[in-house]
Formats: structure tokens, C-alpha cells, sequence
């Protein structure tokens, strides 16, 4: 991997924008998995669309080179899914956090899951809203047992079972301790023809003290090699026996492209919009 | 007896879903506007439940286009419901009639399905109503054997009356182009009953000596169309460059979204349905960055629910055309009625100042053309472009010139930027500028990238909480209001001298009945003038403050509670206004706009609540006018 391929992702991005993590958040693995991920395939900047989510992950889009845009809370995917729609030919990512993803942003989350458009999204999972000063977030509580629940505190989502649920066409799963693992694994996350979604474990050395850097590391165990990821049961079957396990499990778990109809870019210039034949509605309301 | 000839106005009422009522306007529309002849069908009377409600639609019918649909008084009244309503299960067969039969004129027509059994209608016949007892459902059920037409008995029937279509050659071409395909049975089938309908009437006629006072004559064809608010804007919209469209079901604006799903791919475009409003609005702006121009719908309760994106649209830049098909609010409010509530809702829209224009098409016509305009100011102005209808613009059907579709859009689409103009110069996104609009490139253009967000941010995209910055970045978005205001923005309509005269003042939907209550006022001897707002908001304040200068009253006719755009002109104006008001959910009629203009001429700070139960108030504001 040329380094010089690297240097292009930083253009347009830091130093014009500092990096406002703490040092030793997981995002700043995240970023250089993401960098070498685009180098490696080849992508470059200006075909690149990144929606970011709000809170410390969605900060990202900003840290490295390519078109970004940041909305609203929880919006991050729907703004994606209208970015495809129009231009099938950019490649599309959405980073964002997993409050932003997984509570206010859950109906787009489900939704997109099923609609299948061609593009990635990248969460940046800690558990907390980091940026807010470490409120739980629907993923808090990994690998801790509680004797009892309420409505202040219900058990945890799991992101990969959601979105098999949902109709999903790849799920994956990775952790900012390993970059070269999960690069490989966003490689194919952006190779796959259908929405992809990596969660990423990525800690919050700040607010999340007890998923850390050592915990992970003691937890996380990869994928075996005859997991059969076409199936959506052999899927769920694993991820259940990883948590049975006490483990976290690292990887595709489930890869199954759908068919789709294809479409091509929208008319945007002014000669593809005008002289349109006003017959084609006219005859149906003379 | 003298015969009016290409004027007449009626109503079809029955059981929704069940008896068919717009089926049979919808019918008679069409031909009618064949036929050379002007319908208006824009006073829609239905309700939310699915089955069952009663139903309505009254239909004015001229040789050349009327000024409005007119007041609630009808020639011809329909009742197509055979037994009991659902809704009222007390008033069998005759719902219809004991809502509407007040409404008929004396010397008009009732026609009623019998098949149940003979209407008591002592009192119409007493004013001089003709009245027409069909069994349709009867004769459907059992010589046709097809229920189904009871519906076409009844409006052969109607088309005698009318003494319109004598030989159904109107009828039965259109028959054929909606069931030639599924057999010459069912054209057949339609046109005998259209027939039996006809004969039904000629019996009665010979018998009670019947003779119409109204009839209907077809003029050479004109080219025309029968078609809604809803789908003269989005044909708009596709003729103004939209190729990506999005909604989320809510009445009255799902129309819009059936019109797209089945328009837009013809042109290359794309329609989603949500999955709810907000994923409607985000994924407008994701399609409205990557190049698309695009449109999202929704009525009241769901432009609340997108609330946080118009200020996402408004900071990042990234345009969308946002239409506001009205309904009666408060929240849920009533889904099937009419208002005009929103417009506090679109001038407020959103925490902090964003830039926003809001237009309001005035007529079925103006939601075409406006809606050009609007699709211009989307890449023009990058900001949120409001579209505000209501129930019966937006549903409510109308003949139209088809000459109105010939205008040709500008479709510049200059502010987005190539890579040769990019070429060899540093591009910022939000480039600080006069005019304070900064072109655009797309995401996909080499050389070029666009970093946006709703956080404030520097010309460049980055975020930024410095003062100076802040504050530029600011007045540069407000900025695009001044240069809308100087390039742009649209005088009102006007009517008549605003100078020693009271001045009726409206926006939106319910100008033509503000005009026809102008030419009553002025029939009457008081010469009011009408101006009237199409682009309502922002106003060029130094104009609008002149036309109402010298005016002897300032009445500001609205259908809200409040007076939204009454407070608006005050704000903005610093002067008083007197109100007609209306939020019954029935449309405004001209003659009760007229009565009002006279009563809030009285007295300086009127408001007259129409179809109030509480009395006319007065809001003293000064000493001084004490004593007016
Ligand atoms: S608060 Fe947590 S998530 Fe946010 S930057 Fe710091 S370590 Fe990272």
C-alpha cells in the first residue's frame, strides 16, 4: 500500500481541522482503518460521500479528505439513502455512533437495513454518548450481567441481531484494536453489493470504563472460517452462542446480496431536464 | 319558462366508499370539460373514517371559466345513497337530502335513489323543486343484474336532466377508454344503463309535466384537462427539473405522492414513500446533494414531525421544496377539512433565523406555475422553499387550459458547479458573497470537495464557533433574503383602488371567492379593492406598506382562528388590520365573505368569525378610534 495513496486522505481535512479526541479514544484506529480501507480500494476523494452521525464518532468526516455532510441526530442513514438514490456512481459511508445509530436513529436504521441500498455504515460503538459526558446508550452494558432491569434500564441492542431482523444483506463486526482486521473487513464491507454494516467496538477511554482496550482483548474471538455467512439462521446461531460464550465475536457473520433493480444517476443537467414530452400526464386528465 | 343555458351549480352526495360520489363527478368533470365547458370541483366534502361517512362534492359548471366555485347554493342536488347511512342510520336514503336540501334553489332539481322507498319532500316541492325519484339500485340489482351501475343509472339520469349528451356520445367514449380493454361487455353494460337512467326521467318528466330550468350545451373543445391542485404541482415539479420526490401518507397530500410514483419514473425520476416523515425529508436532502431537484409533501402534522430539517436546510444549504397541503389543525385536527393554520408553523419553522420563502398558489393554475418558480428559487436561493395548498386546492379538481402547461421553465441551474469552473481556483462551499448565495459543486466532482453541516461553520465547512466568523457566515445566509426581495419576489394580485377604499386582503387558496365577494361588494356600490398574496412571505415591506396607505380599511380575510397573515402585516407593517375569519372547516362562500366586509367595515379592530357561535368582537387598540 503506497503511503502516497495514504497522504491523499488527509488533503482537505487536518491540520485545517484539529482532531478533537481524547487521545486514546478508539475512533482514532477507526480513522486510519477507514484511510487505508479507500486506499486500498482505490477510491478516490471526490467520489467519496460520508454522512456523519452527531457525537464524537460522527466528528470523523471531517478528520480525512472526501465530501461530508452532517445533519441531524439520528438522520445520518436517511441522508445517505437519498445520496445513493440520486447518485448510484459515489461511494457512500455513514459513520456514526451507536446512541445516534441505535436509539434516536433506530427507525432509519431498521428501515435502510431493508431498503438495500449499495453503501456502508460504519458504527463506532462505545456503549456511550461520549461528546454529552458519557450517558448509557442502547449498546452499554456489553458483557456485564445485571441482576435486574427497568424501564430506566433495559438490557442492551445487539446491532448485528437488529439488523438480521431487518432484512440486512451484510453484517460485520469489528474492534479498533485490530485496524488491520477491520480494514480488511470494511474492504469488503464497501465490496458488497447492498448495505453493509461493520460494527465497529471502538472504546470510549473516557466515559466507558468498563468495555476498555484490556476487556476487548480478553473477549473479542474471530469468525471461524466454516461459518457458513450466506445463512441468515447459521448467523443467529452464532452470534447467540458468542454471547453465551461470554465472547464478542470478530468479522462477516452474514453476506447475502440481494437482486436489484437497477438505476441509473437522476437527470440533473439543465439539457437532461428540459423539453420533456408533457403529453405523457396531459392524456390522462383530458 | 326562460332556460339557463351553461350555468348551474350542483351536488352529489351518498355514503363514502360505497356509493361512488366522485366517480360520478369525476365522470361528469371530464366530459364536461370535452365538451368545452368549465367545472370546478374544489368544495370536497369527506371525512376520514374509510366507510360509511356521508360524502359530497359540489361541482359549478360555466361555459367560460367562473370566477370561483360560488356559494353553497345548488340547481341540482344528487343523493345516490339507497338506504341507510352508516354515519346516520336514522335517515334512510336521505342523508343527502336533509343536508343539502336547504342549499337548493327554488325552481332546481332533486334527484334521489328510491329504491328503498319514496322520500317526504313536501317542503322542496313547496319552493318550487322538481324532484326525480329513481330506483336505481333497484333496477341495477335486478333488469341489469349488476349492482355496480346503480351509480351509472344515476348519472344517465343526471345527464338528462342537464339535457346534456343526448345520444351518450360523450359518455360512452370515455366508457370505451376505461373498459374497452376488459371487454365490450362492460362498455355496453354502461352505456344501457346510462340509457335506463334517461328513460327513468323522461317518465317522470312526461308524467309530472316536468320542464328544466337549467341545461347544459357543449361549446367547440377547447384544450383543456380535468385535473387537481395536487397534480397540477407535481406536473409542475417535473417540468421544473424534480427528479427526486418524497412523502409519507397523510391526507390531503398523498395524492401528490401517488402522482409521482407514477409520473416520476417516466422522466427518469424517483419517488420514495417514507417509512415516516422525517426519513421523507432526509432523504430529500441526501437527493438534493448529490444534485437532484427535490420535493417532499406532507400536511400539517407531518411538516411538524420534520421541523429539525427545515433548519438543517436551511444552514447547510442543501435545498428542498417543501409542500404544505392544509388541513384543519390542531394536531390531528380534522384530516378531511380545510384551513389555512399553517403558516405560523412555516414562519417559525425551525430554532434560530434561517432564510425561508413561502409561496401559496392562489389557484389550480398557480400551482403549476408557481410551482416553476419555486423549483427555480430551490437552486437559486438554497434555503427552504415552502408550498403552502390546502384540502380543496389540493384535492379538489377543475377544468384547466391546457395552454397553462406550455410555459417553459428556466431550469438554470447555474449555482451548482462544474469542474471547469472550479478549475485552478480555490473552492469554498459557503463562499462569503453579495448576493449571499454560494455556488455549489456536487459530491462526484473531481477537484472538488464539499465539506457541509448544520453546526455553524466557515466559508470552507469546517465548524467554527469564532464571533467573527459566526456572524458573517449568518448575515451571509440572511442575506439571500434581500436578494429574493430585489430579483424575485412577486407584487400581489390586485383588484380595484386600494386609495380612500377598504381593501380586502387574502393569501393562498381563497382568492377567486375573494374575488367574486369583491364584485358583490362592488354590485352592492362599495367599491372595495382585493389584494391578494401568492409570495407571501418575504414581502417587499416599503410596497405592500404603499398599496395599504391611504386605504380605508385593511380587512384581512383568512380561514384560521387567529389571523395568522393579520399578524404578520402587523408585525411587519406596524399597522392595524380589521379580520374575517373562518375555521369551521367549510370552505369560504363569497356572499358570507361580502356580509363580513361590510360588518368589519364598521368599526376599526372587527373581527368577524364566520359560522361563529360567539358575537362579533371589537378590539378597541386606541383611544383615539373610539367613537369610529
Ligand atoms: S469522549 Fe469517548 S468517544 Fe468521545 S472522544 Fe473521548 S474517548 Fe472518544
Amino acid at each position: 500500500m503506497s503511503t502516497k495513496g495514504i497522504k491523499l486522505w488527509d488533503e482537505n481535512a487536518v491540520p485545517r481541522h484539529q482532531i478533537q479526541w481524547c487521545p486514546g479514544c478508539g475512533d482514532f484506529a477507526v480513522l486510519a482503518g477507514l484511510k487505508q480501507a479507500l486506499t486500498e480500494l482505490e477510491i478516490m476523494p471526490h467520489e467519496l460521500m460520508m454522512c456523519g452521525g452527531i457525537g464524537c464518532s460522527g466528528q470523523i468526516r471531517n478528520y480525512l479528505n472526501g465530501n461530508a455532510f452532517h445533519g441531524t441526530h439520528g438522520g445520518a442513514l436517511a441522508y445517505a439513502l437519498g445520496v445513493k438514490m440520486t447518485n448510484p456512481e459515489l461511494k457512500v459511508i455513514t459513520l456514526a455512533g451507536d446512541g445516534d445509530t441505535l436509539a434516536i436513529g433506530v427507525e432509519n436504521f431498521v428501515h435502510v437495513c431493508r431498503r438495500d441500498p449499495d453503501m456502508v455504515l460504519l458504527i463506532m460503538n462505545n456503549g456511550v454518548y461520549g461528546l454529552t459526558k458519557g450517558q448509557s446508550s442502547p449498546t452499554g452494558g456489553l458483557g456485564q450481567t445485571f441482576e435486574t432491569f427497568s424501564e430506566e434500564k433495559p438490557p442492551m441492542v445487539d446491532p448485528l441481531l437488529l439488523a438480521l431482523a431487518s432484512e440486512a444483506t451484510f453484517v460485520a463486526q469489528s474492534f479498533s484494536g485490530d485496524v488491520k482486521h477491520g480494514t480488511k473487513v470494511l474492504v469488503e464491507a464497501f465490496q458488497h453489493k447492498g448495505f453493509s454494516l461493520v460494527n465497529d467496538f471502538s472504546p470510549c477511554v473516557t466515559y466507558n470504563k468498563f468495555n476498555t482496550y484490556e476487556w476487548f482483548r480478553e473477549h473479542v474471538a474471530y469468525v471461524p472460517d466454516d461459518h457458513d455467512v450466506t445463512s441468515v439462521e447459521a448467523a443467529q446461531a452464532l452470534v447467540r452462542d458468542f454471547a453465551r460464550r461470554g465472547k464478542v465475536p470478530l468479522g462477516v457473520i452474514y453476506k447475502n446480496p440481494r437482486r436489484h433493480e437497477p438505476h441509473n444517476r437522476l437527470p440533473i443537467w439543465t439539457e437532461q431536464l428540459e423539453n420533456v414530452d408533457r403529453n405523457v400526464v396531459l392524456a390522462s386528465y383530458r | 319558462m326562460s332556460v339557463r343555458v351553461n350555468h348551474l351549480k350542483l351536488l352529489v352526495g351518498g355514503v363514502q366508499l360505497r356509493d361512488g360520489v366522485t366517480t360520478v363527478t369525476e365522470v361528469l368533470g371530464k366530459i364536461l370539460t370535452r365538451a368545452g365547458l368549465s367545472a370546478i370541483a374544489q368544495e370536497k366534502g369527506y371525512a376520514s373514517t374509510i366507510y360509511g361517512a356521508h360524502q359530497f362534492d359540489p361541482m359549478m359548471i360555466t361555459e367560460e371559466p367562473a370566477i370561483s366555485f360560488g356559494d353553497a347554493a345548488y340547481d341540482i342536488l344528487v343523493a345516490l345513497e339507497y338506504d341507510s347511512n352508516p354515519d346516520a342510520p336514522e335517515q334512510p336514503n336521505r342523508d343527502t337530502i336533509l343536508r343539502h336540501g336547504g342549499g337548493v334553489k327554488p325552481g332546481g332539481m332533486l334527484l334521489y335513489d328510491s329504491s328503498t322507498g319514496v322520500v317526504p319532500t313536501d317542503e322542496l316541492e313547496a319552493r318550487g323543486v322538481q324532484i326525480f325519484p329513481i330506483p336505481a339500485r333497484k333496477i341495477a340489482q335486478g333488469e341489469m343484474k349488476r349492482e355496480v351501475v346503480k351509480n351509472t343509472i344515476m348519472l344517465g339520469a343526471l345527464l338528462r336532466i342537464l339535457r346534456f349528451d343526448d345520444d351518450l356520445a360523450y359518455f360512452g367514449k370515455l366508457m370505451e377508454e376505461r373498459f374497452a380493454r376488459r371487454g365490450r361487455d362492460l362498455v355496453d353494460l354502461n352505456l344501457t344503463a346510462a340509457q335506463r337512467g334517461r328513460a327513468a326521467v323522461d317518465e317522470i318528466c312526461a308524467a309530472k309535466g316536468y320542464k328544466s330550468g337549467v341545461r347544459l350545451e357543449a361549446r367547440p373543445a377547447k384544450k383543456a384537462v380535468y385535473i387537481s391542485g395536487n397534480e397540477c404541482l407535481g406536473f409542475g415539479g417535473i417540468v421544473g427539473g424534480v427528479r427526486f420526490y418524497a412523502g409519507y401518507p397523510i391526507t390531503p397530500a398523498s395524492s401528490i405522492l401517488e402522482f409521482m410514483e407514477r409520473y416520476l419514473p417516466k422522466y427518469g425520476g424517483r419517488a420514495l414513500q417514507g417509512q415516516n416523515e422525517r426519513e421523507s425529508i432526509r432523504a430529500a436532502i441526501g437527493a438534493s446533494i448529490a444534485g437532484a431537484r427535490t420535493m417532499i409533501a406532507s400536511s400539517g402534522p407531518g411538516i411538524s414531525l420534520k421541523i429539525e430539517e427545515i433548519g438543517v436546510i436551511g444552514v447547510t444549504e442543501q435545498p428542498v421544496i417543501i409542500v404544505d397541503s392544509q388541513r384543519a389543525g390542531p394536531s390531528t385536527g380534522m384530516p378531511t377539512r380545510p384551513e389555512q393554520g399553517d403558516l405560523n408553523l412555516l414562519l417559525g419553522a425551525g430554532h434560530g433565523d434561517i432564510p425561508r420563502i413561502i409561496l401559496a398558489p392562489a389557484t389550480t393554475e398557480e400551482c403549476f406555475t408557481v410551482m416553476l418558480d419555486a423549483c427555480e428559487f430551490h437552486d437559486k436561493y438554497q434555503c427552504p422553499i415552502f408550498f403552502m395548498t390546502d384540502l380543496n386546492l389540493s384535492e379538489g379538481k377543475k377544468t384547466v387550459l391546457e395552454s397553462v402547461f406550455d410555459q417553459k421553465p428556466k431550469l438554470d441551474r447555474s449555482t451548482l458547479l462544474k469542474e471547469e469552473d472550479i478549475h485552478g481556483k480555490e473552492y469554498r462551499r459557503y463562499e462569503i458573497t453579495d448576493s449571499g448565495i454560494s455556488p455549489r459543486t456536487l459530491p462526484g466532482t473531481p477537484g472538488a470537495i464539499s465539506k457541509t453541516t448544520g453546526t455553524e461553520h466557515d466559508e470552507s465547512g469546517f465548524v467554527t464557533i469564532h464571533p467573527v466568523k459566526r456572524t458573517q457566515m449568518m448575515e451571509k445566509r440572511m442575506r439571500k433574503v434581500e436578494t429574493y426581495l430585489r430579483e424575485d419576489w412577486k407584487k400581489p394580485f390586485q383588484v380595484g383602488d386600494t386609495r380612500g377604499n377598504p381593501v380586502i386582503v387574502g393569501w393562498g387558496n381563497t382568492r377567486p371567492v375573494l374575488e367574486e365577494a369583491r364584485e358583490m361588494l362592488v354590485q352592492r356600490g362599495v367599491k372595495a379593492a382585493l389584494v391578494h398574496f401568492s409570495y407571501i412571505y418575504p414581502f417587499e415591506k416599503a410596497y405592500v406598506s404603499k398599496l395599504f396607505e391611504d386605504a380605508s380599511a385593511v380587512i384581512v380575510v383568512e380561514q384560521n382562528y387567529s389571523g395568522q397573515f393579520a399578524d404578520l402585516l402587523q408585525r411587519e407593517l406596524l399597522i392595524s388590520t380589521r379580520r374575517i375569519v373562518k375555521y369551521n372547516g367549510v370552505p369560504m362562500h363569497p356572499t358570507e365573505v361580502a356580509d363580513a366586509v361590510l360588518e368589519a367595515m364598521k368599526r376599526e379592530g372587527t373581527i368577524v368569525r364566520i359560522g361563529s357561535t360567539q358575537p362579533i368582537k371589537v378590539e378597541v387598540l386606541r383611544n383615539e378610534h373610539e367613537g369610529d
